[in-house]
């Protein structure tokens, strides 16, 4: 009898369990099937046409390492990609450094609230205009005829406009830096604003003076944010080509530019998917070394 | 939020996404596969009106999307507009059919370097219909560079040292070709590339921006930042319009030249509109339209007189309408070594300054 009264309950548990399987299901399987069909399946056949090689127009699919080889050992491949990543880095870098003083003012200089969100407003407001305006401005600022030049100029600083400016690494690096910078503002001011205030009186009561204070409280707990931005900031300006297109000198190549040209010009796909799966793997290497470092570093509260 | 309405909402996301594209060839509409102003509405909307055909066009960033897109690309366009590097790969990849010129009546008035030149020829057959081409020039800025010698080596010349501007281009690789003398410079030996490519090295230092646009070189001439450069005629022309004494020299060593032709992808044919559609720009009327939105060189030579006369008279200098003088310039022929001429140009820009 108590047998019979009790077997349903199984059925209703089971029936629950079910029910809960399938709304995981639902819930994970969007998830799942962007992961596979952006990400997955986009990889796996950038490192199949990289294995294989052109025929006059036809792409010959293989197992070859040929493409790898090349770009080991035929100029400029690889040494386009060491300048792009240099690049990359000295922007991250410096974004970070004129990042940080900014944020940090952004979460302790700034009492009130309203003044707080304007700022922050000032900071992405930048980023609503175009890309190529920014770049552009660029030329308008240190061209021979521009900004920079002329208030010189006039100042009898120099007596010729700066040739140098424009058209050079130096602008390159200056560009980017500008317009990737707020990504950094934004990321460490998110992770200063999470100290709560608490814990800085505690510090001045104990007696710790201002420098002592941001070397070591400040600082160490705003590593992630500061790394999570610089590694934003990287990834943007490694794989960048438009700016150096526009305010670059003529030996400013950027890889993304070689592997825009090898799709556009002489049509070699394997060889572009190949450079595209060294980028890859050297932007992972970055990025499981920083996790490291920032393990290493980091200071939970 | 329960699971039916996840459910709803996630397949309203997802199915238009399965719409499928709309059927290719279908009669009284075209599907052209070009570059940007050469289906403008100046010139499209007299053509609907006329034949009530509509177009629909899809704009290409460079040139290999002519063959990524026509290649195996299934029966998505009817017809494309690609450079005469190109033509010949698409017509051995089997992507475009034969032109039938008895149903292009205009094509006959073309000028004499466009009836059925070698870029568009092939087993006895015309494959294409030539539409814009322009002269790649030389071109100096006379205030700043008086009497200049009627030679490439102007651009080579350290008195004018991040003077230069030369156009980011496999056509500067045939520059510094022809001024090493090769003869075939669409088709050059290992020995040959590297002559150019020792030659492009040389040039760098004198090289103040590869240009991109033609808007860039533009800016850069505007703001006498460039004395010396290869130019389009647009630029000339933008030049002259603003008052400057820019002039263009000829040199002895030969001058590039692209040109852009009308292809039907294979199997179109059969659309009505398309041959509609190659006569229509073949007229002058629609050739003096197009050129009004990219000042380019236009195939028929009766579309200057549809022109304003100021801009006639910029064509009449750039000898535009000179068939001794197209039948001079050295075009641009299908490259086989393509990968191999790309690399020696990238190597060129990598090298330190």
């Amino acid at each position: 009898m108590s047998a019979e009264a009790l077997a349903p309950i199984p059925d209703v548990r089971r029936e629950a369990r079910n029910a809960e399987r399938r709304r995981l299901l639902l819930w994970l399987g969007p998830p799942a099937a962007w992961f596979a069909v952006f990400m997955l399946l986009p990889h796996l056949s950038l490192l199949y046409v990289s294995l294989g090689h052109m025929d006059y127009v036809d792409f010959v699919p293989g197992f070859s390492a040929a493409n790898y080889v090349k770009i080991f050992t035929v100029e400029p491949y690889l040494g386009v990609t060491f300048k792009s990543f240099n690049n990359g880095l000295m922007t991250a870098v410096l974004a970070s450094l004129i990042a940080y003083p900014l944020a940090l003012w952004m979460a302790f200089g700034v009492s009130s609230a309203r003044a707080r969100a304007l700022v922050s407003v000032l900071v992405i407001l930048p980023w609503l205009a175009s890309y190529m305006v920014k770049a552009y401005a660029w030329k308008t600022i240190l061209g021979t005829q521009g900004v920079v030049n002329s208030l010189l100029v006039s100042a009898g600083v120099v007596a010729e406009p700066l040739e140098t400016l424009m058209y050079s690494r130096f602008a390159v690096i200056l560009t980017l830096t500008y317009i990737f910078t707020p990504f950094c503002v934004i990321s460490i001011y998110a992770q200063l604003e999470r100290i709560p205030p608490s814990l800085i009186e505690a510090a001045r009561n104990l007696g710790a003076t201002d420098l002592e204070i941001l070397r070591r409280i400040v600082l160490p707990i705003s590593i992630p944010g500061v790394f999570a931005g610089a590694v934003i900031v990287f990834s943007l300006a490694f794989s960048d080509f438009i700016t150096s297109t526009l305010v670059g000198g003529p030996s400013d190549l950027m890889i993304s530019s070689i592997m825009i040209n090898l799709f556009g010009v002489s049509m070699d796909r394997p060889l572009a998917s190949a450079i595209g799966f060294l980028m890859l793997a050297l932007a992972a290497v970055l990025l499981v070394t920083m996790q490291w470092v920032e393990k290493r570093v980091q200071v939970r509260f | 939020m329960s699971d039916r309405v996840l459910a709803a909402i996630l397949a309203a996301l997802f199915l238009p996404l399965c719409a499928l594209p709309t059927a290719a060839n279908a009669a009284g509409r075209l599907n052209i596969l070009t570059w940007e102003g050469y289906a403008d509405a100046s010139f499209v909307k007299p053509f609907t009106d006329k034949t009530g055909c509509t177009v629909k066009a899809t704009y290409v960033g460079s040139g290999d999307e002519f063959v990524a897109k026509l290649v195996g690309g299934g029966a998505i366009f009817d017809l494309a507009s690609p450079q005469s590097d190109i033509t010949r790969r698409l017509v051995d990849a089997g992507a475009v059919e034969a032109v039938d010129l008895g149903r292009v009546p205009n094509a006959a008035k073309l000028s004499a370097v466009f009836q059925r030149p070698a870029w568009l020829e092939k087993d006895g057959k015309t494959w294409g219909v030539p539409y814009t081409f322009g002269v790649v020039r030389i071109i100096v800025d006379a205030d700043k560079v008086p009497n200049p010698p009627q030679s490439l080596e102007v651009l080579w010349s350290d008195k004018y040292k991040g003077k230069v501007s030369m156009w980011d281009d496999l056509e500067t690789v045939y520059t510094a070709a022809r001024l090493a003398g090769v003869k075939d410079v669409y088709n050059m030996t290992d020995a040959e590339l590297a002559k150019a490519k020792e030659l492009l090295l040389r040039q760098k230092p004198m090289v103040k921006k590869y240009w991109f646009t033609a808007g860039e070189l533009d800016t850069l001439l505007a703001n006498r930042e460039v004395w010396v450069a290869n130019a389009w005629e647009t630029n000339l022309v933008n030049a002259w319009r603003a008052g400057r004494n820019i002039v263009e020299i000829v040199p002895k060593e030969g001058r590039g030249a692209w040109t852009d032709s009308w292809m039907i992808a294979r199997g179109a044919g059969k659309n009505p509109c398309v041959y509609q559609w190659l006569d229509y720009t073949a007229t002058p009327e629609a050739q003096a339209a197009g050129h009004k939105v990219t000042g380019f060189g236009y195939s028929n030579p009766g579309m200057l007189d549809k022109l304003d006369p100021q801009t006639r008279g910029y064509l009449k200098r750039l000898q535009m309408d000179d068939p001794a003088i197209l039948t001079r310039v050295n075009w641009w022929q299908t490259v086989k070594r393509r990968n191999l001429y790309l690399e020696t140009w990238n190597q060129v820009k990598a090298a330190a300054n």
